[in-house]
């Protein structure tokens, strides 16, 4: 009798186990399925998103959140195989990960990006005029102790310094890598922290790394008197602001939804990110309470 | 078109280790493996008997007086049950709060104290508690002190239990130090974890394979400890 | 202003009552995992389990293996398992099946073996076949052990799936992963406190299983 219980209980779970790994694998959303946003694991990136996700909800349609999922590496596949439908992403960065032109000039790395996301069934929208760069950042103490507002002024005391930064850092074009081949930085250390996260801010402000990979939109290196060092050289590119979103889900949904998220990234400026991700890392503000009141203050929700 | 950047290189997982293992901040430098190699070891021992100068002091006295089983028992039960990943995370806040630095052992320590501490602290007691009460009876019986019955009799015949307890805090400190990288931390993990950020292969695979050699050499090398320091007469051929 | 001086409250209700749907969802992506690698687990282990009772020789080599796979530590296996199934839920449960599989053999042949030789006598001398003599006597007297061993196993795992987080997944490791990407403490507190919790009821409930499994027992004390 007891045997009789576990064999079927053996096989009760069994079949659920089977129903949900089938329920696992996502198609990606078709008219009537919901619409699922991602972002990248720092909070501009899920403050953004949840405005995307907000924005939307208030409009009627169907919203998953599937935020802080990593950096590109990984959300980039999530994108393509519709494990995510759309996403904030920075025309830059993009650009130089699928191998397009990237420049200083937002329309061409635009078009560039979008042309060669198309490949693998991803759009771009439109980009907003809110642009986020990668920012190589020092305290005013190190600043001044080796006279340091370029990040060329670092060639001469890299090797005296230790870097901190993402844990792809070295690999990035845009981060250790570009630093080397641009600049010819050599650093005495890296250091493998967060993206621009409260672990790097800390690592900083604790003296503990000399120079942080943070973004031009975080409030706190003004808050905290820090020096963002001048790109003389120009290696970081147009970093503006633009959804990525599968083509699948562009077809599906049609105008509206195009119409309503070029909304969001009009009304999107650099001020209003630095200031949301002041209040997010400084005053540890909730992402998602942020959004809404971004959305609230530009008349997208009552 | 220039080959994307960041994206997952073209490289077989054997290419990519190859690769790892032929750069040189691979062997040397801040991140080398002999480093990483000797932050986990360091920190794993150090927890380990930091935790055991803690507990077994007062296991001891549980477990000589016979009492306290229960409390045992419930303290390997709430051991297991915490996830050391969190307390790894509870333990980081509350160090750099404290003014630690974010690069410094300290929390990844602290948690690694916390948690060698439940199975060796259940397993003195237990040890000591199922000696056979009639062994201490007779050793009471022919004048022994309560002193040394404990180290006479009660003791060496736990140790077996005892070291095994050591053992499992071991494996469980070695594996969760993997974590440490986590918070910012280095050890072993650091491959892992950067292996992962990187998509490169050959560094996660590399990492994953020398820290699970480290816990297999940990383990076997201490049941070989824990053989030898085992009393002769307790020995049973298995 | 220094981030390092700032205290967030330690638990933010509001953001808790905000985030019950996400809190659902990592409780059902948890309990998931877990259930699934622990049933995947039972199943292996029995087949393990009766091939070393079976062919004794056997119990060495498999103790051996498995014993190998529970020592390494769980973030190496995702990492090991990468190259060959990726960063998914597959990759979670293989590793967190083969966690389950030392546990449940051992405490599997343990139990069979702590079967008393009476009763292995009286069942001979009753005239049962062996075939039924192990699963309508050794079996039930040995499930008590067996189901202690999955108790083990289930907390085990329950505090494991927290690490999946780096895979994407983590049930309430998510919070806690989360949480330490923000520094806000509700987040790693809720994180900790439901894995706990959930790995509470399970023991709880684990061992009243053995208690109800057992009734011999009870009245024996």
């Amino acid at each position: 009798m007891r045997r009789a219980f576990r064999s079927r209980a053996v096989g009760a779970i069994l079949a659920v186990a089977l129903v949900v790994t089938a329920c696992g694998s996502g198609d990606g959303a078709v008219d009537g399925e919901p619409i699922k946003v991602g972002s990248f694991a720092f909070n501009e990136s899920v403050i953004v998103a949840e405005i995307y996700a907000q924005g939307l909800e208030t409009n009627g349609y169907e919203v998953e959140r599937s935020l802080n999922l990593g950096n590109r590496e990984v959300v980039k596949p999530a994108l393509e195989s519709g494990e995510i439908d759309v996403v904030p992403e920075y025309i830059g960065t993009l650009a130089g990960f699928l191998g397009a032109e990237q420049s200083a000039d937002p329309a061409a790395t635009w078009e560039a990006a979008k042309t060669a996301f198309e490949e693998v069934g991803v759009t771009l929208l439109q980009y907003s005029p809110a642009q986020d760069k990668n920012a190589y950042v020092v305290t005013a103490e190190t600043a001044a102790e080796y006279g340091l507002s370029t990040v060329s002024d670092l060639q001469p005391v890299a090797g005296e310094l230790v870097f901190g930064g993402p844990p792809e850092c070295p690999e990035r074009d845009l981060c250790l890598l570009g630093l080397q081949e641009v600049y010819g930085l050599e650093f005495a250390e890296f250091v493998s922290l967060d993206a621009a996260g409260p672990i790097t801010i800390a690592a900083l402000e604790g003296g503990e790394i000399d120079v942080a990979l943070l973004f031009t939109t975080q409030g706190i290196i003004a808050a905290n008197g820090w020096v963002s060092l001048e790109d003389d050289l120009g290696l970081n590119p147009a970093e503006n602001l633009v959804p990525a979103i599968r083509s699948e889900v562009v077809d599906a949904y049609g105008d509206d939804l195009v119409t309503l998220l070029d909304s969001y990234s009009e009304a999107l400026t650099t001020e209003d990110l630095t200031e949301l991700n002041r209040r997010a890392d400084l005053d540890q503000e909730d992402p998602a309470l942020l959004a809404e009141e971004w959305l609230t203050d530009n008349g997208f929700i009552e | 078109m220039a080959q994307p950047v960041g994206a997952p290189r073209d490289m077989s997982v054997w290419e990519s280790i190859e690769s790892f293992l032929s750069e040189p901040e691979t062997w040397s430098g801040p991140g080398s493996i002999w480093v990483r190699l000797g932050e986990h070891l360091w920190v794993s021992i150090v927890a380990v008997v930091v935790a055991a100068l803690l507990v077994m002091p007062v296991a001891v006295w549980f477990g000589h007086t016979r009492r306290g089983s229960e409390v045992a028992t419930a303290v390997v039960n709430i051991g297991r049950a915490l996830p050391s990943f969190g307390i790894l995370a509870i333990s980081f806040l509350i160090l750099v709060r404290m003014g630690a630095g974010i690069r410094e052992p300290w929390a990844v320590l602290v948690a690694l104290i916390a948690l060698a501490a439940p199975p060796m602290f259940t397993n003195t007691v237990a040890g000591i508690q199922t000696v056979e009460p009639a062994t201490v009876e007779s050793a009471r019986g022919m004048g022994l002190t309560e002193r040394e019955v404990l180290t006479g009799v009660e003791l060496p015949l736990a140790v077996p239990v005892i070291m095994e307890g050591v053992r499992i805090a071991l494996v469980q400190v070695i594996a969760t130090a993997t974590l440490g990288a986590l918070v910012a931390w280095g050890g072993l993990g650091r491959f892992i974890v950067d292996g992962f950020a990187q998509q490169d292969q050959g560094q996660l695979v590399a990492g994953a394979v020398l820290v699970g050699l480290l816990a297999v050499v940990a383990e076997l090398g201490f049941s070989k400890l824990q053989r030898s320091a085992t009393p002769r007469g307790l020995r049973t051929a298995r | 202003m220094s981030l390092l001086a700032q205290t967030s409250p330690l638990i933010d209700w509001a953001w808790i009552s905000r985030n019950m749907g996400q809190i659902v969802d990592r409780t059902w992506e948890h309990v998931t995992l877990t259930a699934v690698s622990v049933s995947i687990g039972l199943l292996l282990s029995l087949v393990l389990g009766l091939v070393a009772l079976r062919w004794r020789w056997t119990y060495g080599p498999i103790t051996w293996v498995t014993g190998l796979m529970y020592t390494i530590p769980s973030l190496a296996l995702f990492a090991l398992l990468v190259p060959i199934v990726g960063l998914n839920a597959t990759n979670a449960v293989i590793a967190l099946t083969s966690y389950t599989l030392l546990i449940i053999v051992r405490n599997l042949v343990a139990g069979i073996d702590g079967v008393p030789e009476a009763v292995i006598e009286a069942a001979d001398g009753m005239g049962y076949t062996r075939r039924a003599r192990f699963w309508r006597m050794e079996v039930p007297l040995a499930l008590p052990v067996i189901v202690a061993g999955l108790r083990i196993a289930t907390v085990t795992t329950v505090g494991l799936v927290t690490v999946t987080a780096v895979l994407g997944l983590g049930g309430y490791g998510f919070f806690i992963l989360r949480g330490l990407n923000t520094f806000f403490w509700t987040q790693i507190l809720v994180g900790v406190a439901l894995s706990v919790i959930l790995a509470t009821i399970l023991d709880i409930a684990f061992v009243l299983l053995e208690r109800w499994l057992s009734p011999w027992a009870r009245r024996a004390t």
